[in-house]
């Protein structure tokens, strides 16, 4: 029953290409199974069907949940996670990878680190940030950049309370800029934006799942199609680190601790232990290291 | 000979003077229009003439070229014509604006501009028609009137050549407005330098190029200020006819700028301008872009939020991650997009010897992958607890999982630009609340923000976080 009513609810929130044939399906279901050959009919119990073109996540169990099997491309995407716990380039860089042309940062949280998101294929040069204080210049920004015609996607991050608190009319007025000029739009917010009225067409909630593991749990809030009850679990690191905190994970039942005293001796003992397993000794700090500058790093 | 003459209506600079888009000077506006047509365009009493004949073959004979000028490349202010085989003959008519042109012997000694300071004199003695003045002895007009009413007259009839100052395009653009009212703040100023910026796409067009920078300057009243002057320059990285987006800028410039005293004058001098290539338009509807350009994008976000605020990172060899990528200001390396420059062009030179390792960021993914997503700009010092750094803002302990990456680089440094030097030996450690984290422990005392060794242990920093 409560699924029920939250079809329901779906059917209210998703106003565009709708006919609300759900309570008259509840009634006679049978006169409107013509319903099923009509492409602008959606069914609230189904995913819907491709309105914009959709970028692939780069997460296959994602992908399988996302109506068309990807991000929305000219649809505002919010994702919504805690404050201290990033986790959004895990879960956005392989669709950035896919597509070309300039990423826009709007009140990054940090520095994005070039060498870091080059090595899971994003070129840094195609980043641009937009450092902006107040909410209102971050979504003044946001709504410049997807009018603009060379911009492929925008990432805002939204804070919330205070002065600054994001309206959900103003979020309207991104989904409307995004989906005039089909751009990909993910706006970051945080946990507290769960309980709040949203136009995103996608609402996804990220955190990192706890105890060592080193996936990423999803919760899809909101979608075009039936609710999720379960949160997704996805394998988001870059291979190679998948790969190191693999070998890890076995040692980390006794993790390596430097005591101060003589802290340069026991250093040289755990380097030297730590080359027994072949993995962790091989963390060149720079490639190629033939470099003069790495050989204090070989010979310690 | 055939010379048109083109007036602009007084309704075109009157009551219009409030729009949008009415020009300063719109009688020097319409002869820089009408250059494209002929070199010999001449501005005389109010009126712009221009000599065709040389140039109709050009543009496929009188009738084609007529066409153009009077429908197809409409004027720039709204304007009257008159044309004839001389240009005194085709002023006079341009004075009369009658609907039938009237023969040269029919028309008024008033339109002569030669004949009025004579006029009470020939109208007592019955002359009043230019037929009629012709018809008079030559050697007594020349000595009752002077030479130069013949000289007028032969012009006029096609006796003698007409030679005029002929107008030239001015090198550098510069207008000077006189403000209807006292402008109190600086907004309000834009007012009039659209009409400037109207002036300056008119010049712009005729010399096929495109502004990159202008100069908008105001004279404030010189009563209440000791220096009665302020400009704003504005640049743009491309050059652009598109006035909308020059004006856009000196908005959002303007907005900063405030007026000490009221501002009665202004005026526009175009300081730098490039060839404006031309562009390949599409038959086809889908390669229709809507939307503005990324350098337009970038200049506006810019002029607001500030070039500081809008920010591109270029690769830069070091071993030290804070100094792996500068940031630099973003617009006015928009082209880099365009041109999709490879990063290895960024590199500044000094790099010199290190340059082995300046490649490609793509080709070292297999090392790399071990870099953080997120850098934070300032190292966060961790407090220690046990020997243990603990996480920053819970306080629950970091688990180190791989480590140490040591480096050390930087010792060379003696200026402020080169860095400090850095000892570090980064970890990969873990916090229950902040998930994957890249944290650094100082190796030699007395080179982190806080300084120095303290009883409890060497220094850990936050530095990068894996998003």
């Amino acid at each position: 029953m409560v699924n029920t009513f939250s079809q329901i609810a779906c059917v209210g929130f998703c106003l565009q290409n709708i006919l609300i044939f759900y309570t008259v399906y509840m009634a006679n279901p049978l006169p409107i199974t013509f319903a099923r050959e009509m492409p602008s009919v959606w069914r609230a119990d189904e995913l819907a069907r491709p309105v914009d073109a959709v970028v692939a996540t780069g997460h296959a169990a994602l992908d399988a949940q996302l109506p068309a099997g990807g991000w929305p491309v000219g649809a505002l995407v919010e994702v919504l996670q805690s404050k201290s716990n990033l986790n959004e380039w895990r879960l956005l860089l392989p669709a950035l990878t896919r597509c070309s042309g300039p990423v826009l940062l709007v009140g990054a949280p940090h520095q994005p680190f070039g060498p870091g998101l080059a090595a899971q294929g994003l070129d840094p040069q195609r980043l641009l940030c937009v450092t902006a204080q107040t909410t209102a210049q971050r979504l003044w920004a946001c709504e410049q950049a997807l009018r603009c015609a060379d911009v492929t996607a925008v990432l805002a991050w939204l804070p919330q309370g205070g002065s600054g608190r994001v309206r959900p009319e103003q979020l309207r007025r991104l989904q409307m800029a995004a989906s005039t000029h089909s751009k990909l739009l993910f706006v970051m917010r945080p946990l507290a934006a769960r309980e709040e009225s949203s136009p995103a067409a996608l609402r996804v909630l990220v955190s990192g799942q706890g105890s060592g593991q080193e996936g990423l749990a999803l919760h899809i809030l909101k979608r075009r199609g039936p609710p999720l009850a379960q949160p997704l679990s996805l394998p988001a690191r870059a291979a190679r680190l998948a790969a190191l905190l693999a070998v890890t994970r076995r040692q980390v039942a006794a993790p390596l601790v430097i005591s101060d005293k003589d802290g340069d001796e026991e250093r040289r003992e755990a380097n030297h232990d730590a080359s027994h397993d072949t993995f962790i000794a091989r963390i060149t700090p720079f490639p190629g290291a033939s470099h003069a500058l790495d050989r204090t790093a070989a010979a310690a | 000979m055939h010379w048109i003459a083109l007036q602009p209506l007084p309704d075109a600079t009157g009551p219009q003077d409030d729009d949008d888009g009415a020009l300063v000077d719109a009688l020097a506006a319409l002869g820089w229009w009408a250059l494209q047509f002929t070199p010999r365009v001449a501005q005389v009493e109010g009126a712009v003439l221009m000599e065709v004949s040389a140039s109709e073959r050009l543009f496929g004979g009188r009738k084609p070229l007529l066409d153009k000028i009077y429908k197809k490349n409409k004027p720039v202010a709204l304007v009257q014509y008159a044309r004839a085989a001389t240009s005194l003959i085709a002023i006079a008519r341009l004075q009369l604006s009658g609907p039938a042109s009237r023969k040269p012997d029919d028309l008024p000694l008033t339109t002569l501009l030669a004949a009025r300071p004579h006029l009470p004199t020939l109208t007592r003695i019955g002359c009043t028609a230019w037929g009629q003045l012709r018809a008079l002895p030559r050697g007594g007009l020349v000595r009752r009137f002077g030479a130069g009413l013949v000289d007028a007259l032969d012009r006029a009839y096609g006796a003698k050549p007409e030679l005029y100052p002929w107008l030239e395009l001015p090198a550098v653009f510069e207008a000077r407005l006189e403000l209807t009212a006292r402008i109190d703040n600086a907004p309000a100023l834009m007012f009039g330098a659209r009409r400037l910026l109207a002036q300056l796409h008119v010049w712009l067009q005729a010399r096929q190029r495109g502004i990159l920078a202008l100069e908008l300057g105001w004279e404030l009243d010189a009563r209440r200020q000791d220096a009665p002057r302020g400009q704003l320059v504005v640049r743009t990285a491309e050059p652009t006819l598109d006035m909308a987006h020059v004006q856009r800028l000196l908005a959002e410039n303007l907005a900063r700028v405030t007026l000490h005293a009221p501002a009665l004058y202004l005026h526009l001098r175009s300081l730098e301008t490039a060839a404006l290539p031309g562009t390949t338009t599409s038959l086809l509807p889908d390669d229709v872009r809507v939307g503005d350009s990324l350098h337009h994008l970038l200049e506006r976000l810019s002029a607001r939020l500030g070039a500081e605020h809008v920010l591109r990172a270029v690769p830069y060899a070091d071993h030290r991650p804070e100094r792996m990528q500068v940031w630099q200001a973003a617009s006015p390396a928009a082209s880099v997009f365009a041109t999709n420059s490879v990063a290895a062009h960024a590199y500044p030179a000094r790099a010199g010897g290190q340059n082995h390792a300046s490649k490609q960021p793509k080709t070292d993914a297999r090392s790399d992958a071990l870099y953080p997503t997120w850098l934070l700009t300032q190292p966060l010092k961790l407090p220690v607890r046990n020997n243990t750094p603990q996480c920053a803002e819970e306080g629950g302990p970091l688990t180190l999982l791989a480590g140490p990456q040591r480096v050390e680089a930087g010792w060379w440094g003696v200026s402020e630009e080169d860095g400090a030097c850095a000892l570090r030996d980064y970890f990969l450690a873990r916090s229950e609340q902040m998930g994957l984290l890249w944290v650094y422990q100082e190796r030699l005392p007395g080179q982190g923000a806080a300084g120095g060794r303290t009883a409890t242990g060497p220094d850990w920093y936050l530095h990068g976080v894996f998003a």
